[in-house]
């Protein structure tokens, strides 16, 4: 197999909550290779946007490296590795003006062949480019954050359960929608979820978190529907908290 | 008109009383904080009556620089209490009023439009001191209190590759103009709305109306000085607690 694009070596990361260190991610490592898609399950609470966080580096971890074409992130300057590993936040946030002006924020090189294109991508008509975002349902915002997450050209992107904030009825084209792209961008792509149908739809791996520690990885079927482990057979079970 | 003594003052008294009745009739609860504010207010404006005479009589510039630096670190110290959200926040607010208020004066020193005399240092000196305490508070209160609330705006700037700086751009800039604001209108409405105080009290105390003009347009531009670089120095001493080398925003600051 290549060498992987990602690298967790003993990732941990604690904070002090009430005054107690919490490890809210614990102990981490995991080879992410590319053009795969990636999904972490687990309860909510369990670390899994505090990995995400680490891997695009919106956060220090407190030991352990995360490793991105085998050279450290400390190595990297942190603007241009977050240009190469996007991420998607839970909640889209819009930048004021208009689609166009939002990824020109991301990337002010784009061309507007290369607007249009990633409008059409992101599946968003064409004719909304230069229209204001304010008014968008979160369905579209989510389709904008999108797209403007491609705008720096990533080679891997990170999705914090970017479905979770939609109507259930945009759920399918959301989840089509990162399909097509992962396809297309060549793009590797680790997706958070609370929900294991989500999981087996769209990815290949899964990773099961809970209370930060990695509990069961391996092909997404094999881990949500045959779990080794006792953790892994309650949650899914839907006995954990 | 004589200048008032102190007989002077007690009889004005009168209005506090005027005062009190009215706000015990119409049961505005104030009566205790009026009754003790002018007793402080007198206090207080006696105490620095009598400070400044002292003050003058020296002639010492150390003693000038000694006052105006009491007068920043006592001001610094009230700015503080009203700036939420971070540690120690008195390094702030002393640093950047002290640069706003040494660069004004000393420029104005430098150009000797101000001779370098406590009778003149100290009252400017006080005024330029007291707004840059409010535009140190206003500036260093609203920005801590954006980048915690703005976090998801701000994460997602830095998230695709963009500099602290650029993330926190809007917020740098709203705060800024937040500690600038009440300068800004100041100037806008001077003279017009309303007479400024120093130059009310010049008038009062017999100057020529035009010689406490001019006097009062160059209060008016030290002021603005004064409060422009001690609002973008506080800007930038507290939108550097939020931030990491590696353009991480931090909220245990
Ligand atoms: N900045 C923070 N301060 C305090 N607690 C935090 C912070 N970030 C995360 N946590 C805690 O860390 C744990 C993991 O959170 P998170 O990574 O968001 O979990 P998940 O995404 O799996 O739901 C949670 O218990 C959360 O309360
Ligand atoms: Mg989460």
């Amino acid at each position: 197999m290549n060498p992987p694009v990602l690298d967790l070596k003993n990732l941990s990361r604690v904070i002090q909550s009430d005054g107690q260190p919490r490890a809210v991610v614990d102990d981490i490592s995991y080879h992410f290779h590319r053009e795969r898609v990636y999904t972490i399950i687990g309860p909510s609470g369990a670390g899994k946007s505090s990995l995400l966080r680490l891997v695009n580096r919106l956060d220090e971890p407190t030991s352990g490296e995360v490793f991105f074409h085998g050279k450290a992130h400390c190595d990297y300057r942190p603007c241009e590795l977050r240009q190469k590993i996007g991420y998607l936040f839970q909640t889209p946030h819009l930048f004021e003006g208009t689609i166009r002006d939002n990824l020109l924020y991301a990337n002010k090189e784009l061309s507007d062949d290369e607007v249009k294109s990633l409008v059409e991508q992101a599946q968003i008509k064409s004719s909304l480019i230069d229209r204001p975002t304010d008014r968008f349902s979160v369905g579209e915002k989510q389709r904008v954050a999108i797209a403007r997450l491609l705008a720096t050209r990533p080679e891997v992107v990170l999705l914090d359960e970017p479905t979770s904030a939609l109507d259930p009825s945009y759920t399918e084209a959301i989840e089509e929608l990162i399909k097509q792209i992962v396809d297309r961008e060549d793009l590797t792509a680790i997706v958070v979820t609370h929900n294991p149908q989500q999981a087996l739809r769209i990815g290949q791996e899964a990773l099961l978190m809970v209370d930060g520690k990695l509990i069961e990885h391996g092909e997404v079927t094999e881990v949500i529907n045959n779990p080794q482990t006792e953790l892994g057979r309650l949650y899914k079970e839907r006995r954990l908290k | 008109m004589t200048t008032p003594g102190f007989l002077e003052v007690a009889i004005s008294l009168v209005l506090v009383v005027i005062a009190i009745v009215i706000a015990r009739y119409w049961r505005i609860p104030v009566e205790k904080d009026m009754a003790l504010g002018s007793v402080r207010a007198f206090a207080q404006l006696v105490a620095v009556g009598y400070a400044l005479e002292f003050i003058f009589d020296l002639e010492s510039p150390w003693l000038i620089i000694l006052a105006l630096v009491i007068m920043i670190v006592v001001g610094a110290h009230a700015a503080s209490g009203r700036v939420k959200g971070i540690r120690r926040p008195f390094v702030i607010t002393v640093s950047a009023m002290a640069v706003g208020s040494f660069v004004t004066i000393g420029v104005m020193v430098l150009a000797r439009i101000i001779s370098f005399e406590a009778r003149y240092i100290i009252p400017l000196g006080g005024m330029i001191i007291g707004n840059s305490m409010n535009a140190s508070a206003l500036t260093a209160d609203r920005l801590s209190s954006d980048l915690r609330s703005q976090r998801l705006a701000i994460e997602s700037a830095l998230a695709l590759g963009k500099g602290w700086r650029v993330a926190s751009a809007k917020f740098i800039r709203n705060s800024a103009t937040a500690g600038m604001m009440s300068m800004l209108n100041f100037m806008k409405t001077v003279g017009i709305v309303a007479l400024p105080g120093a130059m009310t009290g010049m008038i009062l105390a017999g100057a020529e109306p035009l010689d406490a003009v001019l006097l009062q347009i160059i209060v008016a531009y030290m002021l603005l000085s004064a409060v422009t670089i001690t609002s973008i120095m506080a800007v930038e001493l507290t939108v550097r607690r939020f931030f990491t080398r590696c353009h991480q925003l931090q909220h245990d600051v």
